[in-house]
């Protein structure tokens, strides 16, 4: 069962389209939709063009074409090559009715959520992964699969976040040191006045 | 590349402004002498010729004093779309206090303007403590940094801000069309949508219990009302406000629902006898359909409306239909419009009693609580709900008025159909028509030292100064009352206090806008000054809204209502009497922006909302939601 379907530009992370389906039974919607802005801004050039990433009971399955991301959160048992698939025809028909140029100027997010109404029939027909017509597909993307790499979203999304507190530790660990040497250096005065005082004194 | 509206000519050598020193506000003209204030005072026992006699308005609208040249002409915005009581705002409570008028805003945030300035930039400039927008009252300190005019601490500017989009090149920041217009409109990035922009959905539910009433006036006002909902509504199919996802659904009900199921060629009835609110759909699709796709079906339905059959089950379930409609539109919210011709009597919120006469104190409270909880939930869904009352009978209008005025919608009455279908139809027609402004919510903010009390209007007050609009209407008027705290007038008298209200919604085309509204007034130290300012259409409107949400709410009795609002013009003038000396002198003393306040109060207690008795409860109540509803705007004598 396929929740959520977005697409954004890859360049910023504006989002062009959307559709949520089935809130009812998907209780995390929102903090579904955050995470997957947040791996929108974390896309570039060098993100691979394929990529599923489990979070928790679900699994952000998203396919990159010609600078537009395009995204399903589907359940974790839900076919991968039918959510690619999905992916595949909308990414078609997105790439039919909308050229790059016009992609790359618009400005407001959620410009194209007209796309919306395709998106919905889209999904309707790819919501039954025993229909029939959906066995032809399966095998013709099955070599597809193998290409695919699986990632853990939390890992992908803290990447960024654990080099900076590595960043942050490391930092405080010299600003500790400095000042243990300083310390130190002056204990060690402290202590050879405290000897040469006690000598004066005795020798006095 | 922003688009902005043509703006007016610049004035004669714009000075950038400097911050050496703080250039002085300019006094507003009516600081002088109490003696001269003698002179423009009037002597209400004395003079009867109030009313303007020229000009299209009987009332002059009061527009604040110009702030001097270092700020734009166009600083303020238009007094009609928000205005405060006094155009002096004093400086200390105790000031406040001793004047005797309201403190408060009166305004009509999403009024249909002419030209509005509109602003795509990729950040929208906001004080980062207040949260407050940029206006024409903020300062700048150098080319990258900026005083928030409302808590006074200092701001970055980013570089995009120095560009002037009308002459396209970079310079002064004071050229932007934010600052020099007081109401702009902005184009908002993406942290302001909560979730992707629902397409527009209208639900229609028409009560079609009168049709087949034994009585035949009755029948043939009910027959008269589906007849004119039906053409007005195919008239205006096509220039319903929404994309090509807009959405329609029909429900119709007497003792049982009757849902429509309109994704096929032809459109079918399907009859629901179970009336318990938390039944599921006899359908997931089919109920609630695209307009450009089942175009067909929707139009052979509302061509065959006002002659079809329906199963004879005598009563009116509309707290079932309500249900329905709400679980319809859950995911997307929209608009319900809700045509009530009978008191509900069977399924959830029926309504039962007698009647109760009119000139019961405690008349015109509701019976249940079971349509504000409801109203409440569709706020959450954000639906906002529209009730147009077309029964000659008592429909318990109070009781269920609350399903309108907490989602922001409008209450109408049509008690004399067939007589009234023109009016029905030119009133369903603007209500059809009118720009959209879904998901809304408005926000009101005030200089240090101020702070919104309280907010009065149709809409859900989810805190003192945050308002949620299900569906904003562009007729809708709001009345905020303002208090006065310790830290007022600190910063000094040559800076002015500055309002601002931001409306955030999504337009037709699924686009998130904001709308400010800025104004800027001078302090004002002494008493005279006060009275000098104060403005008595703003000072109206704010009280009429106050008197209807008190007795809507039950906090206070139609009697104490009234006796509140005589004392409110009474004991201004006893405190201006006061203030002025002139205690004892014969006559009664008035300064001239309020010397229409006691014609007005007087006016408004012969209203049908505040009268002592009315022919008929639902008038009252029809009378007061309308009160509640739009005054604020301006009133209408």
């Amino acid at each position: 069962m396929i929740l959520l379907t977005m697409i954004a530009r890859v360049s910023d992370g504006l989002p062009l389209a959307a559709s949520i389906h089935n809130e009812e039974t998907a209780p995390n919607m929102p903090e579904y939709q955050s995470k997957a802005k947040k791996l929108f801004r974390r896309l570039n050039s060098t993100s691979p063009s394929r990529c599923s990433l489990e979070s928790g009971a679900y699994t952000f399955h998203y396919q990159i074409d010609s600078g537009v991301c395009y995204l399903a959160l589907a359940g974790c048992n839900f076919s991968k090559r039918l959510a690619f698939s999905y992916l595949d025809d909308l990414r078609r028909e997105f790439a039919n009715q909308f050229d790059t140029v016009r992609v790359d100027s618009v400005a407001r997010p959620y410009h194209f959520i007209e796309f919306e109404q395709y998106i919905k029939k889209a999904r309707r027909s790819f919501v039954d992964s025993r229909a029939n017509r959906n066995l032809a597909m399966l095998g013709a993307e099955l070599q597809d699969v193998q290409r695919i790499m699986v990632e853990n979203m939390d890992e992908v999304l803290a990447r960024g976040e654990s080099l900076a507190t590595l960043d942050d530790k490391a930092s405080h660990l010299s600003l500790l040191s400095r000042r243990y040497r300083d310390d130190a250096a002056y204990l060690n005065l402290r202590s050879v006045y405290a000897r040469y005082g006690i000598a004066c004194v005795a020798l006095a | 590349m922003p688009f902005v509206a043509p703006t007016p000519p610049l004035p004669v050598g714009p000075m950038p402004r400097q911050m050496t020193s703080p250039p002085t506000l300019q006094q507003p003209q009516w600081s002088t002498a109490s003696a001269q204030h003698r002179e423009n005072s009037v002597n209400l026992l004395r003079d009867r010729q109030l009313l303007r006699t020229h000009g299209s308005e009987p009332i002059e609208t009061v527009a604040p004093p110009p702030l001097g040249h270092s700020f734009p002409a166009e600083a303020n915005c238009n007094p009609d779309v928000m205005s405060c009581t006094m155009n002096a705002v004093p400086a200390t409570a105790e000031l406040l206090r001793r004047s005797r008028l309201p403190l408060g805003l009166a305004m009509h945030p999403f009024k249909d303007l002419r030209s509005l300035a509109i602003i795509q930039a990729n950040v929208i400039v906001r004080c980062r403590d207040c949260r407050a927008y940029i206006n024409p009252f903020v300062r700048f300190s150098s080319q990258q940094r900026w005083r928030c005019s409302l808590c006074f601490l200092d701001n970055d500017l980013p570089e995009e801000f120095l560009y002037d989009p009308i002459s396209q090149t970079y310079g002064d920041p004071s050229r932007r069309p934010e600052i020099r217009n007081g109401t702009v409109e902005f184009i908002a990035t993406q942290e302001y949508s909560v979730r992707p922009p629902p397409p527009a959905t209208y639900i229609l539910a028409l009560d079609v219990s009168q049709v087949l009433s034994p009585d035949p006036a009755v029948a043939k006002s009910a027959t008269a009302y589906l007849t004119a909902v039906s053409q007005t509504l195919l008239r205006c199919l096509d220039r319903l406000p929404g994309d090509t996802r807009t959405q329609l659904a029909v429900i119709t009900f007497n003792g049982v629902l009757h849902l429509y199921k309109l994704d096929g060629p032809r459109p079918s009835l399907l009859a629901m006898p179970d009336l318990d609110g938390d039944s599921d759909l006899p359908m997931p699709e089919g109920l609630l359909v695209t307009v450009a796709e089942c175009r067909d079906a929707i139009v052979e339905l509302l061509e065959s409306l006002p002659e079809l059959e329906f199963p004879a089950v005598p009563g009116c379930c509309l707290g079932s239909a309500l249900a329905i409609a709400h679980r319809l539109a859950q995911s997307s919210g929209g608009r319900l419009l809700l045509f009530l011709a009978s008191r509900p009597s069977v399924g959830p919120g029926a309504l039962s009693g007698p009647a109760g006469s009119d000139s019961d104190d405690l008349a015109g409270q509701p019976a249940t609580d079971y349509y504000k909880r409801l109203a409440l939930d569709c706020c959450s869904a954000q639906l906002s709900v529209d009730l147009f009352c077309v029964g000659p009978g008592h429909t318990d209008l109070a009781s269920v008025m609350p399903i309108a005025v907490y989602s922001s919608g409008r209450v109408h009455r049509y008690p004399h159909l067939p007589d009234d279908a023109d009016r029905l139809a030119s009133d369903l027609g603007r209500h059809l028509t009118r720009k959209l402004g879904l998901e809304a919510v408005l926000r009101v903010r005030c200089s240090n030292g101020y702070s919104v009390a309280a907010f009065y209007g149709s809409c859900f007050v989810r805190a003192t100064d945050l308002a949620a609009l299900p569906c904003a209407s562009p007729d809708a008027g709001f009345a905020i009352q303002l208090a006065v705290g310790d830290g007022a007038g600190t910063a000094g008298a040559s800076e002015p206090v500055v309002f601002q209200a931001a409306l955030l919604y999504t337009g037709r085309k699924g686009e998130r806008r904001i709308r400010v509204h800025t104004l800027g007034l001078p302090v004002a130290t002494r008493i005279e000054d006060v009275f000098a300012g104060s403005d008595q259409r703003a000072i109206i409107g704010l009280l009429a809204q106050i008197g209807a949400e008190r007795i809507i709410t039950g906090a206070s009795r139609l009697s104490d209502s009234r006796d509140a609002l005589v004392n409110a013009a009474a004991d201004p003038l006893a405190a201006y009497a006061r203030a002025t000396g002139q205690r004892g002198a014969g006559g009664l003393w008035s300064p001239p922006g309020i010397r229409l306040l006691p014609l007005l109060i007087l006016a408004l207690l012969k209203w049908p909302a505040f009268r002592p008795s009315v022919g008929q409860l639902d008038e009252r109540a029809a009378a007061l939601a309308e009160v509640n509803f739009f005054v604020g705007a301006a009133p209408v004598i």
